[in-house]
């Protein structure tokens, strides 16, 4: 796959979608895209040009709730990053299992840290730290811990 | 739908070294229903490394898992150099290959133990333990420690390996070939084991690309991908070696990747104790003064499939998010689809090929419980029930 | 004779309790049994459940998960039963020590007759901590 073929193509196919375009460093590319349109540009990427999931961060940064989703193209070594920014005050985006199959653990570990709801989650149960874990409370959240 | 029973594995069970919970729901003998249930071993380690230096991560990453205590560190470094662009100087490329292929030696062969004694053939078991302990005091030799080796630092690696050292390297690849061949053949050519082996536990390339599934695992069902060969890092673009993948998917599969991988880290090792000798007194560590505001992503192809590292700087001196992605997480979800409909029998060793490595997987992962709606109730209930009955026949008996 | 003593006199049965480690303290024990160290040939012996079990090693931080197990495992066994606490974590929480998900060292939910630390400690060196605690009883 040539990148700047790539580029190309996924800003044509989307081209209200797809806010910007980073190359991060050698090999890396991030993607930042709108909330809505996470499930269309999956798709196309995962299932049309067949790149292999590897899995979802989340983090609270300055800009609000930043979930990364990280799929990789094995014939030329690149890691095609997928940027959503999550506003602080309703975290909520759709889920990505139905189409990614193995996203389900992780979107569960994902609201245990960081409180993020996922919308159509074939199994959104809370993911229980322990019996005793306190209700409300998320390890990642940054001003919790300030608290 | 006929009667559910569960076959309850963990978690403190003998066949696991690590608290596990598998719930088999079963009808008969064939195995409708997998159900992982985890936690036990969650260590918030993101979290702890979000509390330390750059330089102090290494060590933690390090304990993510005993088994791929190189791997870790590896992705890890792959993934901070990125960000300021370090230049590892080569002989420090060399001895970090080296460590990583001979921890692929030490964990293949405790994989193909581990797998030995779950199928009853405790020679394997016995043999392939027995000389991964060389293996072990090579360890010792170069870093100083068995296990958790804290060789790597940002910029190259903490300790040289000394000229000395070769002919003791060399000697220990002479010296395992002939019993790697003996191990190969215990496997390879004995007949019980194909039956056992073959046609049990398959993956197709469709469920390696669903779930995401990496490493041997992945390789085993003719999906051709390896990070060092892909994705280059440290010397694995200097060195001679193949990729090798097999087509059949099931658990003889992957047995056969992992031991035939094994022949190409020897190779590969020699090959970097030759580069060493060229690179002689070549510097081991590049000077890294800060690293700069920026994300950086690692990779390192672990004895289980890909390592990926995320780490976000913000310019001070830890990171601000580190996550870690063991190749356990996306390869264990498989036995939904090797387990079921399999017997009872066969479970055990379809989970143990995939190398499953729960303190991996669970620095992050908490609790997992599947259900598919209705079926899963009914199962459920079905123990609901048990227990109560359980809990009536105890009062009973207790009382008279 | 004491019990005690009846107890530990003879060929000693291991349970492998892994709270919380890392793996390389579980296998480390597990290395202990294979050719190379033997500890069979002392007439110790990994077993299956805690009800056959002298000695229980702990290996691993104690998580809040596995807090309660590790209570019922030691309820279940029969007494006496020695505790021993292999690898840093397990004495005192070493490198996890600051974790969210940490409850504690071992000796803070059951009480622990040996210390064997280390990271992980070297197979001679849990042989030789089991050895001498068997001195003293
Ligand atoms: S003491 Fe060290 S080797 Fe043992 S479980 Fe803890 S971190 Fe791992």
């Amino acid at each position: 796959m040539d990148i700047d073929k790539f580029i190309d193509e996924i800003k044509k196919k989307f081209p209200n979608e797809i806010k910007q375009t980073e190359v991060v460093h050698t090999k890396r590319l991030m993607i930042y895209i709108s909330k809505e349109a996470l499930l269309k540009v999956t798709e196309y990427i995962f299932k049309d040009l067949g790149l292999r999931y590897i899995i979802v961060t989340a983090m609270d940064s300055k800009k609000g709730y930043e979930i990364i989703y990280h799929f990789s193209d094995d014939s030329t070594g690149w890691i095609i990053n997928l940027n959503v920014v999550l506003p602080r005050e309703k975290p909520e985006i759709e889920s990505l299992t139905p189409v990614v199959y193995g996203t389900e653990w992780i979107e569960r570990e994902i609201f245990d840290l960081l409180g993020i709801t996922f919308l159509n989650h074939p199994n959104p149960k809370r993911f229980l730290f322990a019996e005793d874990w306190p209700e409300g409370k998320y390890p990642f959240r940054r001003e919790q811990e300030k608290k | 739908m006929g009667k559910r029973t569960l076959v309850p594995i963990g978690p403190y069970h003998p066949l696991l070294e690590e608290p596990e919970f598998f719930k088999l729901y079963c009808d008969g003998e064939i195995v409708k229903e997998v159900v992982w249930e985890t936690g036990y071993n969650h260590r918030s380690i993101e979290k702890i490394c979000e509390s330390k230096t750059f330089e102090q991560v290494f060590y933690v990453v390090e304990r993510i898992c005993g088994i791929c205590s190189t791997s870790h560190p590896f992705a890890y470094a792959n993934a901070v150099e990125s960000i300021p662009g370090v230049d590892v100087p080569i002989r420090a490329k060399y001895i970090r290959t080296i460590i990583g292929e001979l921890e692929r030696i030490h964990s293949h062969l405790l994989w193909v133990g581990l797998a030995g004694h779950f199928l009853g053939y405790n020679t394997v078991f016995m043999w392939a333990w027995k000389y991964r302990e060389p293996v072990l005091d090579m360890f010792e030799i170069i870093t100083g420690n068995r296990n958790s080796y804290a060789m790597f630092t940002i910029g190259g690696v903490r300790r040289d390996i000394k000229e000395e050292q070769y002919p003791q390297l060399e000697k220990l690849l002479d010296e395992f070939k002939p019993k790697l061949d003996l191990i190969t053949g215990a496997v390879m050519d004995d007949p019980v084991l194909h039956a056992r082996l073959k046609g049990v536990g398959v993956l197709t390339a469709e469920d390696i690309h669903d779930f995401g599934a990496v490493g041997p695992v992945a390789r085993a069902s003719g999906v051709d991908i390896d990070v060092r060969r892909d994705d280059p890092y440290a010397a694995y673009d200097m060195v001679d070696w193949k990729v090798i993948t097999a087509q059949a998917g099931d658990v003889f599969a992957k047995a056969e990747v992992r031991l035939l991988e094994l022949y190409e880290s020897i190779s590969i090792i020699r090959q970097c104790i030759e580069g060493l000798k060229k690179e002689k007194g070549g510097e081991i560590k590049a000077k890294v003064k800060e690293i700069p505001p920026g994300i950086g992503i690692g990779r390192a192809e672990a004895p289980r499939g890909e390592v990926f590292h995320f780490v976000k700087s913000d310019g001070s001196n830890s990171p601000v998010r580190h996550k870690v992605r063991a190749p356990s997480f996306t390869c264990i979800p498989t036995f939904r689809r090797s387990c079921v409909g399999g017997t009872i029998a066969d479970a055990a060793i379809s989970l143990a090929a995939v190398d499953p490595c729960y303190c991996c997987t669970e620095r992050m992962a908490q609790v997992y419980n599947y259900s598919t709606g209705k079926r899963i109730m009914n199962a459920a209930e079905l123990i609901k029930l048990s227990q109560k009955r359980t809990e009536e026949f105890k009062t009973k008996f207790l009382k008279g | 004779m004491g019990l005690k003593e009846k107890c530990f006199k003879k060929s000693l049965w291991l349970f492998h309790f892994s709270a919380g480690s890392c793996n390389n303290c579980d296998i480390e024990i597990l290395d202990c049994l294979t050719p190379k160290f033997d500890v069979e040939r002392f007439g110790m012996k990994l077993v299956g459940s805690v009800r056959h079990a002298d000695v229980i090693l702990v290996t691993g931080i104690v998580t809040r998960k596995t807090r309660e197990r590790l209570k019922e495992i030691y309820k279940q066994a029969p007494k006496p039963v020695v505790i021993v606490a292999i690898g840093a974590c397990a004495c005192t929480g070493g490198i996890f020590a600051s974790g969210y998900n940490f409850d504690g060292p071992v000796d803070k939910v059951v009480p622990v007759n040996a210390y064997i630390p280390g990271c992980p400690p070297k197979p001679e060196a849990m042989l030789a901590g089991i050895m001498k605690l068997l001195n003293k009883i």
